[in-house]
């Protein structure tokens, strides 16, 4: 059979026998005739002598040799091994299904649906199998390895992918750590030339422009560390109590920085008291540091917004800009390492596009989400929540401020107490 | 300022810093530099300026400069301006770019000495 399954999933056909109806040599045709008339579902009987098969009685082929009247009377008082088949296929019970079908098939037609002898290895009766379930057990066997094959290869589609989506991946890293080295190679170059015409203002310019590009690939480098740490999972959590209403105001100290010149206010929403909250301070800032300089960048006028608030059982800090706003279609890639990336050659923005898939496993490093609402051309809300059950509660409130901790009575009291900043 | 023997090149990069450096550095070669950024308009600034030579960056937002060489071509066959791709990507990856698209040639981001040389080389070639 030119498609055999593989060896390991052909059974051996001890597994397939359907049953041990036996006889013996010396019983009479009539009496086994009897048998067969009084058991409809009995197909077939072995003649065993001992414990040795000599031969095989079917249903079918004693009828049909009893089937005239006088064929009854010729045979009956014989034993039945007189016109038993004394030559059955006889097989060893641990012998593959495959090798059985090939040896049931390779038989005279007219034999070719006769049950099969199954011996143990010692050579001692079995039982009987049947060769149209052994047919129907092949070609399950043969579906199961069509099957295996399509899994198989879909896998090996699925590798090819992750192999495509790795090189790509490798090659935007290329690119986006080159880009500012060449930069760096650029200015240098540059300055020289000013070096020799003496003009120290062209100096001090490039000399910024330099800083402000080995800055940008020190941050390259650190992102692609991050990842590659975040990946093998030896991102470490400290645990350290940081007040996140100071940490929003210096966000928003950050946020004015990054956008310099545009006309984009900056506005917090955050309780007038500290709230102190348990977690990894430098992971949270990280997250928060990135969500508002993409709101800087992509926001060229109007107003970035942080919101420091507690719903439910959750610190949640929102940052909401009136930017160039996300697709729909695209707001799923947005945390995929990369998803700037089904081309590097076309990306969406400057930057590695590493930005946010770091966010989001630090984000669920420290135990909480991040989520996104977008409107292309309007704007976008980054939401970024964290478990208040895994902080310990050491906010000293407002006066009696503790006691409704954790429900929707602090959120509202913490409403109250927002104020405007800017 | 407009200097009617200067060779003119048209740079086009999405990165502002790029522009710069290869402003700075070729104008200092008495060579006219104009700079786009984006493709956004891209066409336009051919037509108008002219470009002896054109320096166009690969990756960028929106178009591909690849891409963009497709669309740009045509006028710059037209007043024989070759195109070069001027790119941090691999240099493999820039040849195979160069055949796809018909350009002149490329030119690898932070190599100095090959930038001023080919565009030096290039505008001689014009003359």
């Amino acid at each position: 059979m030119q498609t055999m399954p593989a060896r390991e999933n052909v059974l051996p056909v001890g597994e397939l026998i359907i049953s041990n109806e036996l006889t013996t040599p010396q019983t009479t045709v009539n009496m086994v005739a009897e048998r067969f008339f009084s058991t409809t579902n009995l197909d077939a009987m072995a003649v065993v002598e001992g414990n040795e098969p000599i031969g095989l009685v079917t249903r079918t082929k004693l009828l049909f040799a009893l089937f005239r009247r006088f064929g009854f009377e010729l045979y009956g008082k014989h034993p039945i091994i007189v016109i038993a088949d004394t030559t059955p296929l006889i097989v060893p019970e641990n012998e593959r299904l495959d090798v059985v079908i090939d040896k049931a098939l390779e038989r005279t037609p007219q034999d070719i649906y006769d049950e099969i002898i199954v011996t143990t290895p010692s050579g001692a009766y079995k039982g009987l199998l049947s060769v149209k379930q052994l047919v129907i057990q092949q070609s399950n066997a043969l579906a199961n390895s069509v099957l295996q094959k399509e899994v198989a290869s879909a896998r090996a589609q699925e590798l090819e992918k992750i192999n495509q989506v790795k090189s790509q991946f490798l090659a935007n890293v290329t690119h986006e750590l080159r880009s500012p080295v060449n930069a760096i190679i650029g200015l240098a170059e540059l300055l020289r030339m000013s070096a020799d015409k003496g003009s120290i203002e062209q100096i001090k310019e490039r000399l910024s422009f330099m800083i402000s590009s080995a800055t940008n690939l020190r941050t390259v480098i650190t992102n692609i560390l991050d990842l590659s740490k975040i990946e093998a999972g030896r991102m470490e959590v400290a645990q350290q109590e940081v007040d996140a209403v100071s940490l929003v105001a210096e966000l928003a100290e950050t946020t004015r920085i990054l956008i310099g010149k545009k006309p984009v206010a900056v506005e917090v929403r955050a309780p007038a008291m500290a709230l102190m909250v348990t977690t990894d301070p430098i992971k949270l800032r990280q997250v928060l540091m990135n969500l508002v300089s993409n709101a800087a960048k992509f926001t060229e006028a109007g107003m970035i917004e942080i919101t420091l608030s507690i719903i439910g059982s959750n610190l949640v800090i929102a940052i909401s800009d009136t930017g160039i706003g996300i697709k729909e279609e695209d707001l799923h890639k947005l945390f995929t390492a990369f998803s700037q990336i089904e081309d590097a050659k076309t990306k969406t923005h400057e930057g590695t596009g590493l930005g946010l898939t770091i966010s989001k496993n630090l984000v669920e490093l420290i135990g909480g989400t991040i989520s996104i609402t977008s409107t292309y051309g309007k704007g976008t809300t980054f939401i970024v929540s964290l478990p208040l059950c895994q902080l310990p509660s050491p906010l000293p409130l407002s006066p009696g401020g503790r006691g409704s901790m954790g429900g929707g009575a602090l959120s509202n009291e913490l409403r109250g107490g927002l104020y405007s900043a800017e | 300022m407009q200097n009617k023997n200067k060779k003119k090149v048209l740079v086009i990069d999405d990165d502002e810093m790029h522009l710069y450096t290869t402003k700075e550095l070729l104008q200092n070669d008495q060579i006219e530099v104009s700079t786009h950024k984006n493709w956004l308009g891209a066409t336009n600034r051919v037509r108008d300026f002219q470009p002896d030579m054109v320096l166009l960056d690969v990756n960028m937002p929106g178009l591909s400069g690849d891409k963009l060489s497709e669309i740009i071509k045509p006028y710059c066959d037209a007043c024989r301006t070759p195109i070069f791709f001027h790119s941090s990507n691999d240099e493999d990856s820039l040849r195979e770019l160069v055949k796809i698209h018909g350009v002149r040639g490329y030119i690898c981001k932070g190599n100095v000495v090959d930038l001023r040389n080919k565009v030096n080389r290039q505008l001689k070639l014009q003359a």
